[in-house]
């Protein structure tokens, strides 16, 4: 570690996280069958080669002249080529070359490419801006016609092959050290760096140069394996090493001679490359995963609860007013080690037609999962364990999806949060809107068109027939979330969620918004379900408040009641902490987390 | 489009012009004269003088700049030191066979590798996916001079399916030319096609994880029409502006597949001349290989911006 330059504090914490990310990292490549198997037979190609001398039973340039173009046989156990010289040798010795040369050239490429992307990355400005024009410049020209190139200025030879190897692979590494390095040199442990007066230099190669450490890896890896292609390729052409120099390229342009006669010779050397470029190319995939910190998606059983049978008459006759009810709804998530962790805990609660219910909550309370599991969308990993979701009296928990889907539109709709995401970028707003209209009611195209439009219009985007065949981009955040009402409403549903779709937008957007959705609410007679963060627009808008927190719906209330005589401590934590005209402090209040071990609330 | 296609054409002139100079540039990197090279060690000075002045290689670097760049633009290329022949002419008698080869393996390669990204990227994690991905981290790892030359002994000589000789002017032969293109094609595409298609799922993973695809089902948009009208069409934006990088990396492969399907192409010609250090031919091959790439971006880039809006320069 060479961080002590910034004081012994520094080089401490950063070196002992460093150990703490190298442990995190071998667990997780622990867990990757298929790096470790790479690993190994990878450590068995260096070792065959390394032992090549020992292993291989004649010296490579060895000929018997009594046995040329042998099959196998007890004496050439891979067979023999036209000079009788034995494959097996061969090949064991050709890996010398094959990894001295992939070594090297994958080293010259980080020597030319290590600094060029650093300084590109690092400095910025001119340098940047002519050294990546020149980055793309290189791209026009594919990797082998550099290697011709440098074989046609500089003759043949082993040096000149690994240089011209290097070559080709070193803009790919300063490529990606310019990208690294633009976003390492915003961190704050470079600023630092700088203050204390560190030559750029050494900001650049011990400062900066250890964080990508694991990249580099993982590209190196990489691009040993397409170096060992690139140098067979060469040698098969009778561009790389002197014929004398055993290598896999050299011996399949033997091959490819006797290609009609002997068949069975290419298998060796092509068997050889593949193997190894393989294991190079998963090494390096298991590394980048392992460092990223992916791990493969596996979708496992699901394991709820059967669906409860129909409600009995009584609660059903309560239940008719409301168009969507939800009982003791237990939402879990898998956790990687194959526990559960609840997302949603016996939450209940119902809404009416005409009525709007606000969902209040931080983040992570368990909003956004309540409206999903209405929309039968749970991330895949998540799902409704136990109690019941009923719409118009359907049982929703348990839903097949080919079932939900025909629900989507007509019975639920839903806004999401991110205006702009909302929307697919590379489509029109019309063709968006029409696909939707189109997929809820028998329209001719013509139709779809005309009531785009109109719905548009509704929504209160002006000069509508004109702005459909616009796309998203060209829409601010407030008409792209119209947008997005419009399609929601695509299929008149009969309950509307909004989660949390006025959270991005500035005050005066929003309270537009949200009087578009008040209006439309009484229009199509919807119920709507308001998800949100904030205490004014639940004030503003909602009939009805229901209050969640971590996964527990503490109180529901009507919304006056809730805000003049909050019943639940939470809740009245949460009314104190909202910021208002009134609000004379120096500081904003905070919520201090005072659950118990258990999850009971302590009154004050 | 007209202003795409300038905005474009600004960028696509200087990066044509700047591989120019380098590619005249060259025989200046070459240890002691290019004539020396062509006449070998045992050379004296006087017959290394006599050669440079014969072919003109005495002259002002300036000077020699000016007449190389005004012979390029009337398309003359030099001529071959060794043949003598024209460097133009050299070039497009080999053209056909690369192109042909090079054009029918992007073909394959888009469209295995779109169909293949697709499939296992809209089925992320399962047995599918997990199948077709590890088919694509082999077929990059295949070296394809290796692939050509098992798919040539067992569908051509063995089986007897297609032509060993592969090549066949289409102007001769309409139908013998297509033939032959299979087994090139397959080899240059399955390498390209797993490129295209680790790309293609990776973007179709990312695109379907968007807010837009959630929004589309909710309103009651079938599964089907959202994968296939909304998800590949976004998906497709990143993997078009990859498929030039794939173009070219098929070009250098054709260099050395043609050898294993007999193909009379550009890669025998740039071999014997990087072997017989014949400037002329190897510059020329140089320059209109990157001409080709570039070509090739230029177009991508100009549907790039008519896929993606966002693209297009205001």
């Amino acid at each position: 570690m060479t961080t002590s330059t910034i004081g012994p504090n520094a080089a401490d914490t950063s070196s002992t996280r460093q150990a703490a990310g190298l442990r995190q990292l071998w667990r997780r490549l622990r867990s990757q069958p298929v790096t470790l198997v790479s690993t190994l037979v990878l450590l068995g190609i260096v070792a065959v080669a390394v032992l090549a001398p020992l292993l291989a039973p004649y010296a490579p340039e060895a000929t018997d002249f009594d046995h040329p173009l042998s099959g196998p046989t007890a004496d050439h156990p891979l067979g023999s080529d036209e000079l009788g010289r034995d494959v097996l040798s061969q090949l064991i010795y050709a890996a010398r070359t094959a990894l001295l040369v992939a070594g090297g050239s994958v080293l010259v490429a980080m020597l030319i490419g290590v600094p060029l992307g650093l300084v590109l990355g690092y400095k910025g400005g001119w340098y940047d801006r002519i050294g990546s024009r020149g980055m793309d410049i290189a791209d026009a020209l594919p990797g082998l016609m550099i290697g011709f190139v440098v074989i046609a200025i500089l003759g043949r030879g082993m040096l000149v092959l690994i240089l011209a190897i290097g070559i080709i692979f070193s803009m790919n590494f300063a490529r990606m050290v310019r990208a690294v390095t633009l976003t390492e040199r915003k961190k704050l442990y470079v600023d630092s760096a700088h203050v204390t007066g560190l030559p750029t230099r050494d900001i650049l190669f011990r400062q900066i140069l250890p964080n990508m450490v694991g990249p580099l890896a993982v590209q190196g890896a990489v691009f040993l394996g397409n170096a060992i292609k690139v140098e067979a390729a060469l040698s098969f052409l009778g561009l790389g090493l002197p014929e004398s120099q055993p290598s896999w390229g050299g011996m399949l342009r033997v091959a490819a001679e006797h290609q009609a006669d002997r068949p069975w010779m290419a298998l060796p050397p092509g068997l050889a490359i593949l193997i190894t470029v393989l294991v190079l190319n998963l090494l390096g995939d298991g590394l980048n995963d392992a460092l990223s910190g992916r791990r493969p998606v596996r979708k496992r059983a699901r394991s709820a609860a059967p669906v409860p049978p129909p409600a009995p008459a009584a609660v059903a006759d309560d239940a008719r007013a409301a168009v969507l009810t939800v009982d003791d709804l237990v939402v879990v998530a898998d956790r990687p080690d194959g526990s559960t962790a609840r997302l949603l805990d016996r939450v209940s609660l119902q809404v009416r037609r005409g009525e709007v219910l606000g969902l209040l909550g931080e983040s992570g309370s368990g909003k956004s999962m309540l409206a999903k599991s209405i929309l039968g969308m749970l991330p895949p990993n998540v799902y409704a364990e136990e109690g019941s979701i009923r719409l118009d009296g359907q049982q929703l928990r348990g839903l097949p999806e080919r079932e939900f889907a025909k629900l989507r539109g007509r019975k639920l709709g839903v806004v999401f949060q991110n205006p702009q995401g909302n929307l697919s970028p590379v489509h029109t707003i019309g063709q968006q809107l029409c696909e939707a209209l189109r997929a809820n009611n028998e329209l001719s195209r013509k139709q779809a068109r005309a009531r785009a439009a109109e719905l548009l219009e509704l929504v209160g985007v002006d000069d509508a027939s004109r702005r459909l065949g616009q796309y998203p981009h060209q829409f601010s955040g407030g008409m792209a979330q119209r947008v997005a009402i419009a399609i929601a409403l695509a299929g008149e549903p009969e309950v509307l969620i909004l989660d949390e779709a006025t959270s991005a937008l500035d005050v005066t957007t929003q309270s537009q918004v949200l009087d578009l959705v008040l209006d439309l609410r009484e229009r199509f007679d919807m119920a709507i379900i308001n998800i949100t963060h904030d205490l004014g627009v639940a004030a503003e808008t909602c009939d009805t408040v229901a209050v969640l927190y971590h996964g527990e719906l503490l109180e529901v209330s009507e919304v006056n009641a809730l805000f003049d005589d909050p019943s639940h401590p939470y809740t009245e934590a949460l009314l104190a902490a909202h910021p208002t005209a009134e609000t004379e402090l120096d500081r904003l209040p905070t919520i201090a987390d005072k659950l118990t071990v258990d999850g009971d609330w302590i009154r004050k | 489009m007209a202003k795409l296609v300038l905005y474009r054409l600004a960028f696509v002139l200087p990066q044509m012009l700047v591989v120019s100079v380098l590619v005249f540039s060259m025989t200046y990197l070459v240890p002691g004269s290019p004539a020396g090279a062509v006449l070998g060690p045992s050379a004296t000075p006087e017959a290394i003088a006599q050669v440079e002045a014969q072919l003109g290689l005495d002259a002002p670097p300036l000077q020699r700049m000016g007449e190389w760049f005004t012979a390029l633009l009337q398309g003359d290329l030099g001529t071959a030191y060794r043949s003598g022949m024209p460097v133009t002419d050299l070039i497009s008698q080999r053209l056909p066979a690369t192109l042909s080869m090079v054009v029918g393996g992007m073909l394959v390669a888009l469209l295995l590798g779109v169909g293949v990204g697709v499939l296992a990227g809209t089925r992320p994690g399962t047995k599918v996916d997990r199948l077709l991905t590890g088919g694509t981290v082999l077929g990059i790892a295949i070296p394809e001079f290796w692939l050509g030359l098992l798919l040539t002994t067992v569908f051509a000589a063995h089986l007897g399916w297609f032509p060993i000789v592969g090549w066949v002017p289409p102007s001769t032969d309409f139908l013998g030319w297509l033939h032959g293109l299979v087994l090139p094609s397959i080899t240059l595409g399955l390498t390209g096609g797993a490129i295209i298609a680790r790309q293609t799922r990776a973007a179709m993973v990312r695109s379907l994880a968007s807010p837009f695809i959630d929004t589309l089902a909710a309103a009651g948009v079938s599964r089907r029409t959202i994968l296939y009208r909304y998800g590949v069409k976004n998906a497709l934006v990143p993997v078009l502006a990859s498929a030039g990088v794939v173009f070219a990396i098929l070009i250098g492969v054709s260099f050395v597949a043609e050898k294993v399907f007999s193909f009379p192409g550009l890669g025998d010609l740039m071999l014997t001349s990087t072997i017989g250090q014949d400037f002329p031919v190897v510059q020329g091959v140089v320059l209109v290989t990157a001409a080709l790439v570039v070509a090739i971006n230029f177009v991508l880039d100009i549907s790039y911006g008519l896929i993606n809006p966002q693209a297009r320069p205001a």
